[in-house]
């Protein structure tokens, strides 16, 4: 893994009116890192991913992605929803190629691309088959091979697996960790769920509440496939608990 | 197993409910037959129809021309209320100008525009196309509007996410978003449509459908006014398939398979 800086935030402030709800936050992400945002309930995560996709201004501060301004036209941001979104009347297949085809990617990479997806999700046999007719961790996974086929530059996700059940997100977790490795993408992840912050990321970055600052940043050193059960992990979560605990 | 035994059951229910139907057609009609003909002298009136043309046109003549009234308004409404609904739906400033003009008209049904209409039109094919127009624009623009604005936020957050521009959202999301409305719509269309172009065509016409229960009104042949009824009823329904038929091959997603 490299150690070039792929994104950088610098003193990002964000005010609505007077109520402060980011504080000055600065971080840096390695290209290729997986990173988790923790932090109690309300304290402006999804303030804060707006801002990283761009859809709201910022106040002050900036953040940069390759040392420029992050700029939605020249930089390539994915972002997964916490509710499934995918596109109803598309199937699997065109649900996957969808990103590709608005960037207007030449046909064989598209293909290229999807199949490559496709078969990392183990969707093969879904391939041609529409939302409906799978079950919702299953339309989520479409979801999250749409933002990986891209390629992006920097993926959000806001707690893809809110919903899901404690079996499916295990699951769903080795899969992310999967084709985060196969696509080198820099991930951004965003969970209440402590143990699984602990058990994808390569750093945890803690929030404190509104208005939100860096409490800590902890590196999580642990070998993969990791284990929740394993002395080591449970150490690292008791510690990422207790910073969240002593508000 | 059971679902195709319980589907056998349904079919029996439906064939036991409209033989039921013909019953009860037999029973009211026997007494008094030339007033209400008994579903035999119906059917015999169909035969004979089939056999010698009415004001010199075939029954499938009669049908065809009904048929291609609605046919050329029904398309025109679609054409012009999809693009007039999806603009209305999309754009706030459109809906507010254009939205309180069919608001005032929608309360007016088409049948009533007919003595209108053909005092500014005469009885020639425009007018009654005009009048199925009117009576199909009105279901089309109002759905499609209504399909478009519903649209899921989130969808437009995806595609904003992606960085598809307006054309491509247009084209990509919201279209196709809005697709089962815009046929729900159509339906709507049709079967009011249809139910135009009878009345335009009772009124003042020398062909179609309508016209051929006019003609049994005025020559007192009860048993070709029941024809004309069961020939608008039947051809109504079968508009109604096609266009179901039609959703099912356009929109494959809005069907659930069988899993």
């Amino acid at each position: 893994m490299s150690n070039d800086v792929k994104v950088s935030v610098r003193n990002l402030t964000k005010c609505f009116g007077d109520l402060k709800v980011l504080d000055n936050i600065s971080f840096d992400i390695k290209k290729g890192e997986f990173i988790c945002v923790v932090g109690p309930t309300g304290c402006g995560k999804t303030t804060f991913l707006n801002l990283l996709t761009r859809l709201i201004p910022q106040t002050s501060g900036e953040i940069l992605i390759d040392g420029e301004p992050a700029d939605p036209k020249k930089h390539n941001i994915s972002f997964v929803f916490q509710e499934p979104s995918a596109f109803s009347w598309l199937t699997t297949q065109e649900n996957i190629e969808y990103g590709l085809r608005i960037k207007k990617m030449p046909e064989d990479y598209i293909k290229q691309q999807s199949d490559k997806v496709i078969n990392l999700l183990g969707l093969d046999r879904f391939r041609d088959a529409y939302p409906h007719e799978m079950s919702v961790s299953m339309e989520q996974r479409v979801v999250i091979g749409r933002a990986f086929a891209m390629n992006p530059d920097l993926l959000l996700m806001d707690e893809p697996y809110g919903q899901m059940d404690i079996k499916m997100r295990f699951f769903l977790e080795d899969e992310v960790i999967k084709l985060w490795k196969a696509t080198g993408s820099t991930v951004l992840f965003i969970t209440h769920n402590l143990e699984e912050a602990v058990y994808l990321a390569e750093r945890v970055l803690v929030l404190s509440a509104k208005p939100a600052t860096i409490k800590a940043q902890v590196p999580i050193e642990i070998g993969r496939p990791r284990k929740v059960s394993d002395p080591a992990f449970i150490e690292v979560r008791k510690q990422i608990t207790d910073m969240i605990k002593w508000w | 197993m059971n679902a195709k035994s319980s589907k056998l059951r349904d079919l029996a229910l439906s064939v036991i409910s409209l033989l039921c139907l013909i019953g009860i057609w037999f029973a009211l009609s026997s007494s008094r037959p030339d007033f209400f003909p008994t579903p035999q002298m119906t059917w015999d009136r169909f035969m004979e129809l089939i056999e010698y043309p009415v004001s010199k046109i075939s029954v499938l003549g009669h049908i065809w021309a009904s048929l291609r009234r609605v046919a050329i308004a029904f398309c025109c409404a679609v054409v012009l209320g999809i693009s007039l609904g999806i603009a209305m739906g999309w754009n706030k400033k459109i809906r507010a100008a254009v939205n309180p003009i069919f608001e005032a008209l929608r309360p007016i049904p088409p049948i009533a525009w007919i003595p209108l209409v053909i005092l500014w039109f005469g009885v020639g094919e425009f007018p009654k196309i005009l009048l199925v127009f009117i009576g199909s624009f009105m279901p089309i623009v109002l759905n499609t509007m209504t399909g478009v604005s519903l649209v899921d936020p989130m969808y437009l957050s995806v595609s904003r996410v992606f960085k598809a521009n307006t054309l491509q959202t247009m084209v990509h999301v919201v279209l196709p978003a809005s697709i089962p409305a815009i046929f729900a719509g159509m339906k709507a269309a049709l079967s009011s449509g249809w139910m135009v172009v009878v009345a335009a065509e009772m009124i003042a016409s020398k062909s179609g459908v309508g016209f051929l229960i006019n003609r049994g009104s005025e020559s007192y042949d009860v048993a070709l006014i029941l024809c004309g009824m069961i020939l608008i009823g039947v051809v109504g329904a079968l508009l109604g398939v096609v266009l179901t038929l039609l959703e099912r091959w356009f929109c494959p997603w809005t069907t659930k398979k069988e899993k």
